[in-house]
């Protein structure tokens, strides 16, 4: 066989860099739903509490961050059409936040802010410079730089920028480094971290493939241009009105800039939909889509807290609401969809890339399981409307029922992966 | 998308074949997707074929052009098979076929 031509086939990223982060994210999920259910009374105390604290940095960095580190090692090299740099990097990213991300969960969940936290902050640190790195040279090495390039670069600094600062937070406690408390500084590090990192990152490779699934003609790079810039403004001003004292901008207007983003992605999606040419779209896809219109409840709930905070002080509840919706709402639902866009293809190419053309094959989609994937969709739905609620009402039986269900969720996803992943050859 | 050919007749029995080769992603055939630009004979008991990729770095790559090159031996089973990779012109839409568009709107 001779494969040649102008531009040689690409080797992609190796299985073995990727698969690592799925199955730690897969039992992160677990896990955070675990002490969710575990620690429901937390959720009836102020927000800054071991519990909440706990779940939340379970679910940012070990579901949410380790599975965006996993996937993004395969997807950025088809985004920004480069190989990528190096898997000793991955490997040593993979590995640096695996050690440090249960290190710094135990410090938070028995509120130690000791050695614990510190080595896990560090260790996270170090894992996120090796992630920033090993995709900058990538990036730096590729022919094609453009708009997906710019949200996922700067997505990363946001990433090391809100790490830096979450270890600024944890030595604070015992050494005074910065002029107030930690808690002073939380709002900044959450929304460079939501924001910044989570948004920015899901926008930018969000607005590649789901054109790229749906086979949409429709592209769009002036809208991304005015989403990249939108989002990014309104982050600086937040942060500039959060350190500056003498300052004169009005809360409203950073979450305005930020909505406006997410208002224009929303639309940006609308239009992919609208110009597909493949008409049905499956199950993980449809996940995927009610995600981005997932990402309205929040925003709901912090135009709803701007107007309370400046009528009535505060609203912890809503508080809870917001970072709820976030992490168990918009990051869960895209992730749960996503997962089973581009496991499957990871595994089928393990499996059968060089069984090709020597019988006929399954179909990537056949390596997990529809009907545990439905019903995993319908416990999580159930199970984050449930909790939701129970937030709002501060009732624990309502709070624990919730949890019980996104426990149920976790379960079956966990078995699809484990499913998926011990994938063996056969042929049909 | 016309197939460019030196030989109207066996490029017909050529893409016969290829129509077994399958995107696993979108599930439609490597012809109706409009993937082969290109099959040429220009000697006796040679293939020489171009094809591309939806997108360059596509993590399907080496299995679909495995299979592709799978397919041609197994029909032409004597024939020295030349498979060129080309992004040149760059796959669009507009190559599907009318088949594919009608199996991708069903």
């Amino acid at each position: 066989m001779i494969i040649s031509g102008n531009s040689p086939l690409q080797k992609t990223t190796s299985w073995k860099v990727v698969l690592p982060f799925y199955m730690y994210a897969a039992v992160a999920f677990l896990f955070s739903c675990l002490l969710l259910l575990l620690s429901g009374d937390s959720f009836q105390l102020h927000y800054f509490n071991p519990g909440t604290l706990a779940v939340t940095h379970l679910m940012a960095l070990g579901w949410g961050t380790m599975i965006i580190l996993g996937a993004s090692h395969q997807l950025v090299p088809v985004l920004i059409e480069g190989k990528l740099y190096s898997n000793t990097l991955a490997w040593l990213s993979f590995i640096f936040a695996a050690v440090g991300i249960p290190l710094l969960v135990y410090g938070f969940y028995i509120f130690d802010m000791g050695w614990p936290a510190q080595a896990g902050a560090i260790a996270i640190n170090l894992g996120i410079i090796s992630y920033m790195a090993n995709l900058a040279i990538s990036m730096a090495r590729s022919t094609k730089k453009g708009v997906y390039s710019a949200f996922i670069l700067t997505a990363i600094i946001w990433l090391l920028l809100t790490t830096l600062a979450g270890m600024l937070l944890v030595f604070n406690f015992t050494h005074a480094i910065l002029s107030s408390n930690s808690l002073t500084y939380l709002p900044l590090h959450a929304h460079m971290g939501i924001a910044g990192w989570f948004l920015l990152l899901v926008i930018g490779v969000g607005a590649r493939l789901i054109p790229m699934f749906l086979i949409s003609k429709y592209t769009n790079e002036k809208i991304l241009w005015t989403i990249f810039g939108s989002i990014n403004l309104g982050l600086l001003l937040f942060i500039v009105s959060a350190l500056c004292v003498h300052h004169h901008i009005p809360s409203i207007i950073p979450a305005l800039l930020i909505a406006a983003g997410i208002f224009l992605f929303g639309w940006y999606c609308r239009m992919a939909y609208r110009e597909r040419i493949r008409r049905q779209v499956d199950d993980p896809m449809k996940i995927s889509l009610l995600s981005v219109a997932m990402i309205a409840l929040p925003l709901f709930f912090v135009v709803a807290l701007i107007a309370l905070v400046s009528v009535s002080g505060s609203s912890n509840e809503l508080v809870l609401l917001y970072g709820f919706c976030i992490f168990f709402g918009w990051i869960t639902a895209i992730i749960l969809g996503m997962t089973f866009k581009t496991l499957p293809f990871i595994v089928w190419n393990k499996v059968y890339h060089l069984r090709s053309g020597k019988g006929k094959t399954p179909d990537p989609k056949d390596l997990f399981s529809g009907t545990q994937f439905k019903w995993m969709a319908v416990s999580y739905l159930a199970g984050f409307i449930v909790f939701a609620l129970g937030l709002f009402l501060q009732q624990i039986l309502i709070l624990k029922a919730g949890a019980g269900l996104l426990v149920v969720a976790a379960f079956l996803y966990n078995l699809n992966i484990y499913k998926t992943i011990r994938h063996k050859a056969v042929s049909i | 998308m016309k197939i460019s050919t030196n030989n109207p007749e066996q490029c017909a029995v050529a893409t016969e074949a290829l129509k077994q080769v399958i995107d696993p992603e979108i599930g439609l055939n490597i012809i109706d997707l409009g993937l082969v630009y290109r099959i040429d004979f220009p000697e006796e008991n040679k293939i020489e074929a171009d094809m591309t990729l939806t997108t360059q770095f596509c993590p399907m790559g080496e299995a679909i052009t495995g299979s592709a090159n799978e397919m041609l031996q197994e029909t032409f089973k004597d024939y020295k098979i030349e498979l060129n990779l080309v992004f040149e012109p760059r796959w669009g839409h507009h190559l599907i076929t009318e088949e594919g568009q009608i199996y991708l709107n069903s």
